[in-house]
């Protein structure tokens, strides 16, 4: 049986699509880089905040859209991924394959 | 006085006494020495500012309250809160800028009233507090600063900017003095973004209703003599949202703090379309 997800959850991962898909249009060279980018942005900020405080997560819905809109600007060609990010990867693959 | 120092010190260069300085004053420095200055009464006004961080999400909004005293303070709601910035919190944000009404950044909620920081005097009675919100029904994006980019792209839906295909030969465009008193009223306009955030049309339909600020600048393009596309802007504004949501409730007329009257520029506006 598939997930019912609430209209917030909806908007949540409608954002997350869309990120990820901002990802696609970007050059091949730094695809990686905005991958991480998004992933690490997403995760860290979903998992920082209790699904029941509403407000909370709209807010945070209201600023992940307006900074996806500046990343799909074509004029956007790279981005900077730190060290925090690259750190979160290797525990994440850890994790997933040990 | 240097020189006539080395002078002393050259005659007289072993035994130098201390030198004494004499101060010769007017007659009348003595009395003002003497006066004690007349220490007025602190009177301690307390505001109660919305403060919300961005920075921590789950913390809900609250009211913080800082207590200032008048008789040090300038006698503008804006001088009040550079003052709690500078001397008493740091963190409290705000937009300000020309400290004079002309820009319209520190457009607030002032004691229930959309309007600018910069404009409206303190209330001086020292047993009523004094309530700053940002404006109503906006996103905040830090205590007392609202994200106005929803209202910067309705007015730039508009096109707020002179549009004619037949530009005069040589020499700019002439306006009889008739014409040009139409746009008065109109241009004064500083997009402080009080007006629209005070209508309730506004609060509920701000996605598609364009608000009193913008179709007031919509209508000082109509009207003005020089511009050509007076047919193409009426027909943008020809549907059920755009300009019909203005129920003329009157409260941009009232809380405008450049005493303009947007409610009659909007209503000039259906007449336009009416007799179209």
């Amino acid at each position: 049986m598939p997930a019912r997800h609430s209209g917030l959850q909806k908007e949540v991962l409608a954002l997350y699509r869309r990120a990820l898909r901002m990802v696609r249009t970007k050059p091949p060279s730094s695809r990686d880089k905005f991958r991480l980018f998004v992933r690490y942005s997403f995760k860290t900020q979903a998992s920082s905040v209790s699904p029941r405080s509403v407000s909370t997560v709209e807010h945070l819905i209201r600023r992940g859209q307006r900074q996806v809109e500046t990343y799909e600007n074509s004029a956007v060609r790279d981005c900077w991924v730190s060290q925090e990010m690259r750190d979160w990867e290797a525990q994440e693959r850890g994790g997933i394959r040990p | 006085m240097s020189t006539m120092l080395s002078i002393l010190a050259r005659s007289s260069p072993r035994h130098l006494p201390p030198p004494t300085v004499i101060l010769r004053s007017f007659s009348s420095s003595a009395a003002t020495q003497q006066a004690v200055p007349t220490e007025s009464k602190a009177l301690n006004k307390e505001f109660k500012i919305y403060r919300w961080n961005p920075d921590e999400p789950q913390k809900s909004p609250e009211l913080q309250s800082y207590t200032i005293n008048l008789n040090d303070c300038g006698p503008m709601i804006l001088d009040a809160l550079i003052k709690i910035k500078n001397e008493v919190d740091p963190t409290l944000t705000f937009r300000r800028s020309c400290r004079e009404g002309i820009c319209g950044s520190c457009a607030m909620n002032i004691d229930g009233q959309n309007t600018l920081a910069c404009l409206c005097r303190i209330d001086r009675s020292e047993n009523k507090d004094t309530k700053i919100y940002p404006l109503p029904h906006m996103y905040v994006v830090k205590d007392l600063v609202p994200d106005l980019t929803l209202f910067y792209k309705q007015y730039k839906s508009i096109e707020p900017y002179l549009q004619n295909d037949n530009p005069p030969a040589h020499g700019e465009f002439l306006q009889s003095p008739e014409d040009r008193k139409k746009l008065d009223g109109l241009y004064e306009c500083i997009l402080c973004a009080c007006c629209s955030t005070s209508c309730p049309s506004y609060w509920w339909n701000q996605d598609e209703y364009l608000g009193p600020a913008t179709l007031m600048q919509a209508y000082r393009w109509i009207a003005d003599s020089r511009d050509s596309y007076e047919a193409h802007r009426k027909e943008k504004l020809q549907n059920e949202m755009s300009l019909y949501r203005c129920h003329t409730i009157f409260n941009c007329a009232r809380t405008c703090p450049k005493g303009l009257n947007p409610a009659a520029a909007i209503a000039q506006i259906k007449l336009h379309l009416a007799a179209d």
